[in-house]
Order: structure tokens, then C-alpha cells, then sequence
């Protein structure tokens, strides 16, 4: 549950990060693929959100067969999630990228900060996830989606009629998540931890 | 009992690490280090970087570092956030502890760290340090192992923590000490650049035995982040089987990965600097994990021929204030290898800069940077030592070197080796110095936490008695300062003559009395002698008197004891002893006084010497 709110929120941030991305002079060569990146990580988080609500819609009666266990924090995920952003703001700056205003700034300065937050976040990302595409072949090249395949691994696009095997173009790849290693978080009662602390220097 | 399991300790001056190795398969495997993260966060790394932070009381919310196995937290934080939160407020950060107990100026058991901080808050002593490194270390190895339902107990394993081959007995016997103060019971000393040599073994599995060979010098180069530490280790076939000894050891060199890219960062500042851009303090700090990273991707990447740098503001504006420039590999080469891997001749050796009088007494950082000429220093002493005996000399054979003793292979360690060029010049250099005689590298060369890998492996050796051992023993030979009774000449100071009762090569769990010298101690009353060593004198036999040991030897520590009253002798008179030295199966040394005529016998503590 507390990987995929993060996988979720990690998919938001990308898909800001993408766009962000389109507009700095170095993405020019990946221009072609930001829509379909942007499209893929709004389809993720579409999915992330669907997933997340099955489990509580669809066995509440398990839930209540456990009257003793211990009971998280109200707050428990919502200090998790944010400590994720803390972790983002903190290695890459994240935070402080998307809440600046990026219109009054030319391409070499949004490049020259995209590079702050893509180094940053790549090397949190890597630590904290295992992460890998969906389908190793190329863009482009001719793939065979067997019977039996997981519904949710892949989107499906054009004319679907008949029974699997399906054949067709991979358009993205995909990403998948192996494994999750968050830091542990120890709630603070009733209170949300910060994101990035003011700093100030004593002097 | 028989142990169940070996566990490695790599006790890093930068970064620790614990190795776990399996008795049956001899796999060995690292477990990672559950430490605070930030203020109520904690989580699993690989390494636990040896650093302690001392915060304000009112620093950080009360009890905002809780581990697992410790609800209420300790005072000091200890790893990766302790680094973190340290690099912006230095004056409450400990680093370089272990360093610091090799120095022979300072009392390591006095609180002086922070070094030179004016903290109110209590300081601790850089014994204090690694006793809480290593407990947490043992805290976190149980705490995991049990979440992962394994629960073990460390009296049924051999435990295994390495100290770096320059390391005396007085910094050897405290690092012991303090292993068993936190907790880790008698723990067996290894030196590092040997534990990297049993990796390099262990992950080579059969194979390493063709790669070596009768008559083999092998040259083990460990640069890590903040210390160089070299060894040389001969290879003799004995009866069909290869057989493995560690001939010389390097002095403890503070120079590393670290320096580099200080370096780097200050030639970039420099840079940006000509180009009208300034830096705060703190973006210099992000200049320096910046270079670090270029650095890494320019070694990893030949084609490449920059890599792009962004040093970020302080203030929450990144766009506005994100200063950029580039890592060239022009510049790169320049710093870090015609800077610390440039090619020196054979007799540049580092000049001594030791002995002025007005010097501080912080750690003795390397005022030499060029690691080459360190190499050809630690070089020219082994040739020295190994002359020095002639067992040594025969074990090496003949060879026609007057200036150094020259390898025939090398096994390179540290994070500073994982940059194929840096190899590729340390090869070229000793090829050089070799009359163009290549030196070939050990293949399989695994720089990361090879030396708490290579521990736990050890460990095994030990407690299954299989697998290959390398003979090692006293890197050093050890001496006690004998006063010269002559008529005192003013202007004049005697030499200090010098009893040698430790010989260098002096093998685990064996012990030595030295025969015919008699001192008479005085119970009731302290008595103290001058402690020397030396790493070249190979040859120097026990009970045998240097002449001038102030010129000859090193001065390690001052020998303090104070017998008890003993029984059948009244207060006041001398009790003639004999120095009985052992060294201990778990490779720490122990000097005792031996009463002459009957078995009792009393240990002398080292102490170190202060001036």
C-alpha cells in the first residue's frame, strides 16, 4: 500500500519533471517522446489510483476480521508520502524546481536547474526503487503479448479484437518497480513532517 | 564451542562495513547497516559512514533518533545522517576517529572530538568513537538478522575486524579494546590490505592459485577515501603447495579518494572564479559531490569528453541562481593523475616534515600529495627490511634492486581504483620504475567492501582451519628504551639504547621471554620505559641493544607499570623481572613482567606518549 502511494506520487513527479524537461533547450532531442512519456506516467498514476482503491473497496470484511491489530497513526501514510518529497527535495531539489516560476527564466537556466534535479532525483530514484522497463526490446520493433499476461502491465492501443496472442509496435517500453526500499518513517503525532526546513545561518 | 558463522568488520576510516560468511560454502555476503536517515527516519545501507554528530539540545525535536533497537536513541548520531547533517555545521561532526589512535601525539582515550570546536556540549574521545561505531555496527547486525529471522549470538561466531597494516600494537590493542567494550567480546585483528587479498581469493574461487605463482612479489594498493595503505606479500612454493607471506607494511599515509576531489573542486572554483562566478561556502560543499560525480562518470565513460556540473543556490530559487560548468577531461587528468598518480622517479620520495618544533597537533594529513612517491617510499623501506633479515632475503630470492624492492604483480583496493586509467597509471609507474619491465595486475579486482568481504573469509579460515592463511605476524619489531649510565656532560644528551623483545614476524600465540636482562622494579612505586618500533629491521633478534634507538627507531608509547606489593618482599625493595612478550592468538600484543624467580607476572600498559 505504501509503495504504491509512493510509486504513484514518484509517477506525478516524473510526469511534472517531463514536462518541465520539454521545455529545456537540451530536450530538444527527446521531444518526440515527451507526450508519450507524459501519457504513459498519466496512465500509471490512473492505474496506481485504480489499484490503490481495490484492496479497501473489495475486502473490507477482512479488515475487520482483525479488531486487534495495532492501529497506524492517522497520519502514518500522509508522513510518509511527504517524507518522500522531503527525500526528493532534499537529494534533488525537486520541491523548490516546480513551486518556482518557471516562465521568467531561459532555457540555459531551466537547463542548468534541470540538471540539479535530474541528478538528484535519478540517484534517489535508483536507491530507493528497483526499477526496470517492462519489455526489454526496442521502441518501435514488432513485440507478442502472450496469453495470460497481466492486464495492467500493458495499454493496449488501436483496433483490439480476438484472443492473445496480441502483435504489435512497442510505442514505451514501460517501468515496472522490482522492489521498494523506503526509509522507515516514525510518525510524529498529529503532525506532518516538513519538507525542507528553513535554514538559517547563526552567525 | 565451534563457531557457526564468521563476521567480518571493516572498521573504515570514511565508512565501516560487516560481511557475514558462510562456513560451509564460503560464500560471504554484505549486510547492510539499519542507521538514522534523518530526523525520525532510519534505514539500510550498504556502508555506514564513520561519522558521529554531536547536536544542540535544541537542535532537533526531543528523541528524534530512535533505532529499532533503541527507542530512546543515543545523545550522538552516528552514520549517513550524522555525515550529511556534519558537512554544513563541521564543528559538531567527528570524522577520521580511527586516524586519530594511531597518533602518536595524542592520548586517544582523552575527549578532544570535535578536534579544535568550541562546543559546550561533552566531547568524546576518538576511543569513545569507534567503541560507538562498532556497537552500532553490532547493534544493527543483530537487530537485521533477527528482523530476517535469523536470530544469532555472537559468542557462536568468529569475529574478524580489520585495522590498517600501518597500525601499531598501541593503536591495534585499542581498536581490540574497544571492540570488546562495545560489546563484540575478543575479537581477531586482520590487517586490511590482507583482507583484501583473501577477498580477491575468495571471489577468484579456484582460479587465484594460477594466477600466482613461486616466486611472486605481490604489491596489495589500497587508496581509499581518506588513507593510502600498502603491503607486500611473497609467494613461495613449499613442497608443491603456494604459500603466502606479508613481508612489509606501509606507514599510515592520511591521503585518498577525498583529496581528489577537494582537489578537483577548489580547480573548478578557481575556474568559476576567472569567470566572475562566486560561491558561498556552502555551494562549495555541492562543488565538491559535484566534481566527485563528474569525476566517477568521466573514469567510467572513455568517450566522453565532459561532464556537465550545476552547483545549486542555496535559497529556494534553482533557476534563478544554479551556477554551471563542466568537468573537462583535460582538467581531470591533470588534477588527479599527473597531480596524485604522476610519474616520479623511483628515489623522489616524500620529503620528512616531521620534528619542527612549533607544529599543530592535528592528524598528520600527508604534506606530500603525490601518491607515487609515497609508493616509491614504502618501496625503498621493504628492499631495506627485507635485506635486514636473511630469511627475508632468501624468501624473495636473489634480485638486483639497490633502490626498492619491486613487485611482480599487484591487487588494487579502494573506491580510487575503480577508474580503469588510475590502474593503467599505477601500472605504468611501477613498469617504470621496473626498467620497463611490466608489473601485471590480479585480475577480478571487486573494490566494494572487499576488505569486510575479505574478513568474514578469514574468519572461516580460522574456524574451519580450511583455506589458504597468508603468515604475517608483528609487522614491526618492538623495542624498550634502556637509560646509558655514563657521567652527564651538559649540552650533551645520551643516546638511549634500545632492548629489542618483540622480533618482527613475530607469529599469533606465541610468547617470548627474554632471557638475561633483569630489572629491578620497585613495588609501590611506577615505573615507566620509552617504547620504540621500527618497520625495517627485519633482522633484529629479541634481547638484542641498538645503540642510538632515538635515531634508529620510531617512538611509539611509554610502557607504565606499577607493581602490587608482593607477599615476601617488604615495600620499597626492587624485584628483579624478566620482559615476557606474547602475542596473542587473536593478534594483539601483551608485554608482561615476569618475576625471575617464580611464576608471577605482571602486564605493562601502554601509554601513549604526549609531549
Amino acid at each position: 500500500m505504501r509503495a504504491i502511494r509512493a510509486v504513484s506520487i514518484l509517477a506525478v513527479l516524473l510526469l511534472l519533471a517531463a514536462n518541465a524537461f520539454a521545455l529545456a533547450p537540451q530536450g530538444d532531442a527527446y521531444r518526440d517522446y515527451l507526450p508519450w512519456a507524459g501519457l504513459g506516467l498519466g496512465g500509471l498514476v490512473l492505474i496506481l489510483l485504480l489499484v490503490l482503491r481495490i484492496p479497501t473497496g473489495a475486502h473490507p470484511t477482512a479488515q475487520a476480521a482483525l479488531p486487534t491489530r495495532t492501529k497506524a497513526p492517522a497520519n502514518q501514510a500522509e508522513a510518509e508520502i511527504v517524507s518522500f518529497l522531503a527525500l526528493m527535495q532534499d537529494k534533488g531539489r525537486l520541491v523548490d524546481f516546480l513551486m518556482d516560476d518557471i516562465n521568467a527564466y531561459d532555457d540555459a537556466q531551466v537547463g542548468a536547474a534541470s540538471r540539479v534535479v535530474h541528478a538528484g532525483c535519478k540517484a534517489a530514484l535508483l536507491e530507493h526503487f528497483q526499477i526496470r522497463p517492462l519489455r526489454e526490446e526496442g521502441e518501435g520493433t514488432r513485440v507478442r503479448i502472450e496469453p495470460g499476461y497481466a492486464a495492467d502491465d500493458y495499454r493496449l492501443l488501436g483496433t483490439i479484437s480476438g484472443a492473445p496472442p496480441f502483435v504489435g509496435t512497442l510505442v514505451h517500453h514501460g517501468w515496472k518497480v522490482e522492489s521498494v526500499k523506503l526509509p522507515h518513517v516514525l510518525a510524529s503525532a498529529g503532525r506532518l513532517p516538513t519538507i525542507a526546513p528553513a535554514e538559517v545561518e547563526l552567525t | 564451542m565451534a563457531a557457526s558463522f564468521s563476521l567480518g568488520i571493516d572498521l573504515g576510516t570514511s565508512n565501516s562495513a560487516i560481511a557475514l560468511a558462510d562456513l560451509d560454502t564460503g560464500e560471504s555476503r554484505i549486510v547492510e547497516v539499519t542507521q538514522v536517515l534523518g530526523p525520525n527516519q532510519y534505514g539500510e545501507r550498504p556502508t555506514l559512514p564513520s561519522a558521529l554528530y554531536i547536536p544542540h539540545p535544541d537542535e532537533f525535536p526531543p528523541n528524534a533518533f530512535p533505532l529499532p533497537w533503541n527507542q530512546e536513541g543515543e545523545p550522538a548520531i552516528v552514520g549517513q545522517f550524522a555525515r550529511d547533517r556534519g558537512a554544513l555545521v563541521p564543528d559538531r561532526l567527528v570524522t577520521s576517529a580511527k586516524s586519530w589512535l594511531s597518533n602518536p601525539h595524542i592520548d586517544p582515550r582523552q575527549p578532544i572530538l570535535p578536534w579544535r570546536s568550541d562546543i559546550a556540549e561533552a566531547k568524546l574521545s576518538p576511543f569513545e568513537c569507534s567503541r560507538r561505531y562498532l556497537q552500532h555496527l553490532k547493534d544493527a547486525f543483530l537487530y537485521l538478522e533477527h528482523a530476517q529471522g535469523r536470530a544469532l549470538d555472537l559468542a557462536d561466531g568468529q569475529i574478524v575486524l580489520t585495522v590498517p597494516a600501518s597500525f601499531d600494537e598501541v593503536a591495534r590493542s585499542l581498536t581490540a579494546e574497544a571492540a570488546k567494550a562495545a560489546g563484540l567480546g575478543d575479537v581477531t585483528l586482520l590487517e586490511e590490505p590482507q583482507a583484501a587479498f583473501y577477498a580477491w581469493t575468495a571471489q577468484a574461487g579456484r582460479t587465484w592459485r594460477d594466477e600466482i605463482a613461486d616466486g611472486d612479489i605481490v604489491l596489495v594498493c589500497d587508496v581509499g577515501g581518506g588513507t593510502a595503505d600498502f603491503s607486500l606479500i611473497a609467494v613461495t612454493d613449499v613442497d608443491g603447495n603456494l604459500e603466502l607471506e606479508r613481508i612489509s607494511v606501509g606507514e599510515h599515509i592520511l591521503l585518498g579518494g577525498d583529496n581528489m576531489d577537494l582537489a578537483l573542486a577548489y580547480s573548478l572554483h578557481a575556474r568559476l572564479a576567472e569567470e566572475g562566478k562566486t560561491l558561498e561556502d556552502w555551494q562549495l560543499l555541492a562543488l565538491i559531490h559535484a566534481a566527485s560525480a563528474a569525476k566517477i562518470t568521466l573514469f567510467q565513460d572513455p568517450t566522453l569528453a565532459e561532464a556537465p556540473i550545476a552547483v545549486p543556490s542555496r535559497g529556494s530559487s534553482l533557476l534563478a541562481r544554479t551556477i554551471s560548468t563542466s568537468l573537462d577531461r583535460a582538467l581531470l587528468e591533470q588534477v588527479v593523475l599527473d597531480g596524485f598518480f604522476a610519474i616520479t622517479d623511483i628515489d623522489d620520495i616524500p620529503r620528512e616534515t616531521r620534528r619542527s618544533g612549533l607544529q599543530e597537533f592535528g592528524l598528520p594529513y600527508a604534506s606530500d600529495p603525490v601518491i607515487s612517491k609515497h609508493l616509491a617510499g614504502f618501496l625503498g623501506r621493504s628492499l631495506q627490511n627485507v635485506r635486514a633479515s636473511e630469511t627475508l632475503s632468501a624468501l624473495v630470492g636473489a634480485r638486483t634492486e639497490t633502490r626498492a624492492l619491486m613487485p611482480t604483480a599487484v591487487l588494487f583496493n579502494g573506491g580510487v581504483f575503480k577508474a580503469a586509467s588510475i590502474r593503467a597509471r599505477v601500472l605504468e609507474l611501477l613498469a617504470y620504475w621496473n626498467g620497463g619491465q611490466p608489473v601485471r595486475e590480479l585480475q577480478g579486482f571487486e573494490p566494494d567492501l572487499a576488505v569486510a568481504k575479505g574478513a568474514a573469509v578469514y574468519g572461516r579460515h580460522r574456524a574451519t582451519g580450511r583455506g589458504i592463511r597468508i603468515r604475517a605476524g608483528t609487522s614491526r619489531s618492538y623495542y624498550i628504551g634502556l637509560e646509558t649510565s655514563m657521567p652527564a656532560i651538559p649540552g650533551f644528551r645520551p643516546p638511549v639504547k634500545a632492548l629489542c623483545v618483540v622480533p618482527q614476524g613475530m607469529q599469533e600465540g606465541t610468547e617470548l621471554l627474554i632471557e638475561g636482562r633483569e630489572f629491578g622494579l620497585v613495588t609501590g612505586r611506577p615505573a615507566e620505559f620509552r617504547f620504540f618500533s621500527s618497520a625495517v629491521r627485519s633482522g633484529d633478534a629479541p634481547g638484542q641493544i641498538i645503540p642510538d634507538a632515538e635515531r634508529e627507531l620510531q617512538e611509539t608509547s611509554l610502557l607504565e607499570i606499577e607493581l602490587p606489593p608482593v607477599d615476601d618482599l617488604q615495600a620499597g625493595q626492587a624485584v628483579p623481572v624478566e620482559i615476557d612478550a606474547v602475542v596473542t592468538p587473536l593478534g594483539t600484543l601483551e608485554l608482561w613482567m615476569k618475576h625471575t624467580n617464580s611464576d608471577r607476572r605482571w602486564k605493562v600498559e601502554f601509554q601513549v606518549r604526549t609531549e
